[in-house]
């Protein structure tokens, strides 16, 4: 078993027109045995700005606490994240607005933090090759902010329900130029 | 006693090689299938590859065993191969000994028996079989390589499973759709579904691609189509 | 003429070919006509050593996955015995089937549950089934869960340490009344000691749905639907199936409303 697969944990990013989505489940397990259904996997970094860290459970928190931290010393720009995520078992997945042009940004990276930055959606997690198959059919370009929370909520809620170790409900967040929707999901328990 | 490092040469070693034998291979390929209540569909892709090399992009994986029931394999083509010789053979044995044809069902169980006698030396090969049963109704069955047999009304298997099932939950099973009817879908949704998914697994699953080959089973017998994919 | 006979070799083993076209249409099917016969694999120990051929040509990883499942529960009580299930049939982390039936009705009066390998179980299951028939053909009487779980055993025991996967429940009706055994593939067989507990049927039915419910919540590999079995003196009922979305949510408005009254 991969360490990646430890925690378990699905996510997903994509863009819209003018707008981008992030979502991820909610699950904290250790290998089969589900501990929590209230676990946050994306962090807020700035106003436009959101990371989500799936991996291993310590690696997302730890990572997140040091990038909270670089950020208050030296205004980072999210290009440059990924210096630090070097060692850690977490895959990146960011997602947010430039913060001039309010032009949609998507990226994500591997684990030691080389950046993928498609025009469409990135995924990560263990649900990935589910999620693969259900934005690779649903998304399309230039979705406003009500279809991409369907497009994405319904990627992500049918990809993590053909995954064992993902799932057990769903944030999602829709990040507009005025504001960001936050919205928890109603998905299978089981 | 010189203590100076000997040189080694590979090709003059007179230490024992061990040489191991690969049995399997995985040689990739996507079946999908989605049965209605007069007709099932069934498509699978026609690259044939090992490891990051392509055989033949024309390879058909669908075999028809008898007027109503046609198999879908993906996986080792080798055990493929042996698998529905086999299978052909039994489909005739039985036709000269009861003088009639096998029934999809039948024909489903007894492909599930002949997979769990390899039980210790599988067959790695993913089965969809689908067929019209007595009634005329479309199903489709798929396995396990030792021979677990689920009935279903669609299903994605072989090396872009994991990628097309959710899909098809979603579309066909109308899972996490809220207020929507359940009914069963039509012939000409499930051809145009059979072929999107296959388009977003030929961009995503390396071993996938080329084209499809689709076979349409219904009461008036069973029609063939080919659909072009990515060839890269 | 080949070349091997040439030499006189023909009746050296490792040169003849037994296996002509026609054989191996028999021989791959050989559990057609003796059902506990199954294929015996070219290496000792299936168990493990069928690991070290998970390798291609290329060096990558075959990786062959059974479908598999997990939760089962049967007790008995005062009103006979209850099976209770999930349906998730996993192959590694993928969830292969949220609709799979892990009880396997072997006739009106026996009912097996289906834990570990999925074939293994379901195979077994048809086996015993025609075994019990044949019992009931020529003894003009049912067989007694006793009997029918020893068969089983005996069966499975002939494969022991091969890689067989299952630990099943037997549950029954006979003479003697409800009978619960459990068998796993290691031949290991024992009858439940008995509950006498004074449940209506209703409170053992909610009993079963609500352990597995709770299973599937806590547990990766089980979900999808609860099904309840209820074994009677006159046979089995199907009691219901509950999808476990459903019962979460009802279960959860449930525990909200009581502590909303304190």
């Amino acid at each position: 078993m991969s360490i990646l697969a430890y925690n378990g944990g699905a996510m997903v990013a994509m863009k819209g027109e003018n707008c981008v989505s992030i979502a991820a489940d909610r699950r904290f397990g250790i290998q089969a045995q589900t501990v929590a259904t209230n676990f946050e996997k994306i962090f807020e970094m700035g106003p436009h700005l959101y990371v989500g860290l799936p991996g291993l459970a310590t690696d997302t928190q730890t990572v997140m606490e040091k990038l909270r931290f670089r950020k208050n010393f030296a205004m980072l720009s999210h290009m440059l994240y990924e210096k630090r995520f070097g060692p850690f078992f977490v895959e990146p997945v960011v997602a947010g607005l430039e913060p001039k042009t309010y032009e949609p940004f998507i990226c994500n990276m591997d684990l030691i933090g080389c950046i993928n930055q498609p025009k469409d959606f990135v995924v990560g997690g263990t649900a990935s090759a589910q999620l693969y198959g259900m934005c690779e059919a649903l998304w399309e370009p230039n979705l406003g902010p009500d279809d991409l929370f369907e497009t994405t909520s319904q990627a992500l809620i049918n990809a993590f329900d053909r995954d064992a170790i993902s799932g057990w409900g769903a944030t999602i967040y829709i990040i507009e130029k005025d504001k960001v929707t936050i919205k928890n999901l109603k998905t299978r328990m089981d | 006693m010189s203590l100076a490092v000997k040189p080694h040469y590979p090709d003059y070693s007179n230490a024992p090689i061990q040489r191991s034998f690969n049995p399997y291979a995985d040689n990739g390929g996507s079946v999908v299938a989605i049965a209605g209540d007069d007709f099932v569909i069934i498509g699978a892709d026609t690259r044939l590859s090992a490891g990051f090399s392509i055989y033949t992009r024309e390879q058909n994986k669908l075999f028809q065993l008898s007027p109503t029931t046609v198999l879908g394999c993906s996986g080792c083509w080798c055990d493929t191969l042996t698998l529905t010789r086999i299978l052909n053979s039994r489909m005739q044995m039985y036709q000269q000994e009861h003088n009639k044809i096998m029934s999809t069902e039948a024909c489903a169980q007894m492909l599930s028996t002949m997979l769990y006698y390899k039980r210790f030396f599988p067959y790695y090969i993913s089965n969809v079989l689908v067929g019209l049963d007595n009634n005329g109704k479309g199903c489709v069955y798929s396995y396990d390589p030792i021979g677990h047999c689920e009935k279903a009304t669609y299903r994605a298997g072989g090396s872009a499973g994991a990628l097309l099932q959710p899909l098809l939950d979603n579309q066909i099973g109308q899972k996490n759709m809220l207020n929507v009817k359940q009914e069963s879908v039509s012939q000409e949704k499930a051809l145009s579904i059979i072929k999107d998914v296959f388009i977003s697994a030929a961009e995503r699953d390396i071993y996938t691609g080329d084209s499809i080959q689709i076979k349409i089973i219904t009461k008036e017998g069973i029609k063939e189509e080919k659909f072009e994919l990515r060839k890269d | 003429m080949s070349l091997a006979e040439l030499c006189g070799m023909e009746d050296t083993g490792a040169f003849k070919f037994s296996n002509n076209l026609n054989d191996d249409i028999t021989n791959f099917c050989g559990n057609f006509s003796s059902h506990i016969q199954l294929g015996v694999p070219p290496f000792q120990n299936p168990a493990t050593d069928l690991a070290n051929l998970a390798k291609d040509d290329f060096g990558r990883d075959i990786k062959i996955k059974f479908d598999h499942g997990t939760t089962t529960l049967g007790f008995m009580y005062q009103g006979g015995v209850i099976l209770a299930v999930d349906s998730r049939a996993t192959g590694g982390q993928f969830i292969g089937s949220q609709t799979m039936k892990k009880i396997v009705e072997i006739n009106d009066f026996l009912l097996g549950t289906l834990a570990g390998g999925a074939a293994d179980c379901v195979y077994w299951d048809r086996v015993l089934a025609k075994q019990c028939r044949m019992y009931e053909l020529r003894n003009r009487e049912r067989i007694s869960v006793a009997a029918a779980s020893k068969l089983m055993s005996n069966m499975v025991y002939n494969y022991k340490g091969m890689g067989l996967s299952m630990g099943m429940m037997l549950a029954g009706y006979d003479k003697r009344g409800p009978q619960l055994y459990y068998i796993d593939s290691e031949g290991t067989r024992t009858p439940d000691s008995g509950y006498k507990w004074d449940l209506t049927d209703e409170e053992a039915y909610d009993l079963g749905r609500r352990s597995i419910y709770h299973a599937t919540h806590r547990d990766a590999y089980s979900g999808g639907i609860v099904r309840v079995y209820h074994m009677k003196p006159t046979g089995w009922v199907h009691i219901d199936n509950n999808d476990c979305l459903d019962l979460h949510y009802k279960y959860q408005a449930e525990k909200e409303d009581v502590e909303n009254k304190i």
